[in-house]
């Protein structure tokens, strides 16, 4: 829900921004992805954060050529920064609850030394980012899941 | 009060003979009943490693018990209990009855809103139309 603003800023500066982005939705707008996303261009895949860097957002540099100037639209090369449309897991599963005992499943999201995956690189939504922090914080505490990877 | 849903997960130091795990089990299980409160489920997970070192062990005896009752004193005696014993290095309690009700409330939403209406997005056609626009835009040129 709350991704929605966030992306704006970034896609707004290409031409062809009126994807369509819709009112944010409600349960995490995972419905409506597939209607976007099938614009055509590259896809990225992967958004999972399997290990530490998945795609991260690319602003900036890639935007430049044809951002500002000859205001055209964009010629025939691909745009380089589209972004496949994270879908929320949880929400795509329908997950009502999330264990803190099956650490197999919290373990994608995170990080070798113990970090909670922030939601921009995983696409979960804000209510399964927070009952998903709380899993793991439960799990940490019960020493199933480390707080720190000491060396 | 209502009855409320715990789970309660101790860990032992692995060199634990495994008559002195089932004792323990068995007093918390005494214990339990004598508060009022029921014993719904007990697994022995096994010895399983530790995410951190917990009192120079890195290895450790998981069991895991399911509580229901109306009491909370239960928790406070258990609890104690396990902080006495000498085999118990660590312990948790956690109350779930508070998640599991969110959980069916979501499920009976999502069901009585599938009966409702017969699979048909609703708010999908809008924005769907105005995507083929810009995507020939984009195509074409």
């Amino acid at each position: 829900m709350a991704d929605e603003p966030i992306k704006a800023p970034a896609e707004t500066p290409a031409p062809s921004a009126p994807r369509a982005e819709g009112p944010p939705g409600g349960g995490g707008g995972s419905h409506r992805s597939e209607g976007h996303s099938g614009g055509g261009g590259q896809r990225r895949e992967g958004y999972s954060g399997g290990g530490g860097g998945g795609p991260r957002r690319e602003g900036g540099g890639p935007s430049g050529p044809g951002g500002g100037g000859p205001g055209g639209p964009r010629r025939g090369g691909k745009r380089q920064y589209f972004r496949k449309k994270k879908v929320c897991r949880f929400c795509v599963e329908r997950v009502d609850f999330i264990d803190y005992k099956k650490v197999e499943m919290l373990q994608p999201f995170v990080q070798e030394r113990g970090k909670i995956l922030p939601r921009r690189m995983t696409g979960t939504c804000s209510r399964h980012q927070r009952w998903l922090g709380e899993a793991i914080k439960r799990a940490r505490n019960i020493a199933l899941l480390p707080f720190a990877t000491e060396l | 009060m209502e009855e409320r849903l715990y789970d309660l997960i101790f860990i032992c130091r692995p060199a634990t003979p495994e008559e002195e795990i089932n004792k323990i089990v068995t007093t918390l299980e005494h214990s339990a009943v004598e508060h009022g409160g029921k014993v719904e489920k007990t697994e022995k997970w096994g010895t399983r490693r530790l995410a951190y070192r917990v009192s120079k062990h890195r290895e450790g005896f998981f069991v895991y018990m399911v509580l229901r009752s109306a009491q909370s004193d239960i928790i406070k005696e258990l609890e104690r209990r396990l902080k006495v014993s000498d085999a118990v290095i660590k312990y948790q309690t956690v109350r779930l009855d508070e998640d599991l009700k969110r959980q069916q409330k979501l499920v009976h939403h999502r069901e009585r809103r599938a009966s409702r209406r017969p699979r048909k997005p609703a708010g999908a056609p809008a924005p769907q139309q105005q995507v083929p626009p810009a995507a020939e835009q984009t195509a074409a040129s």
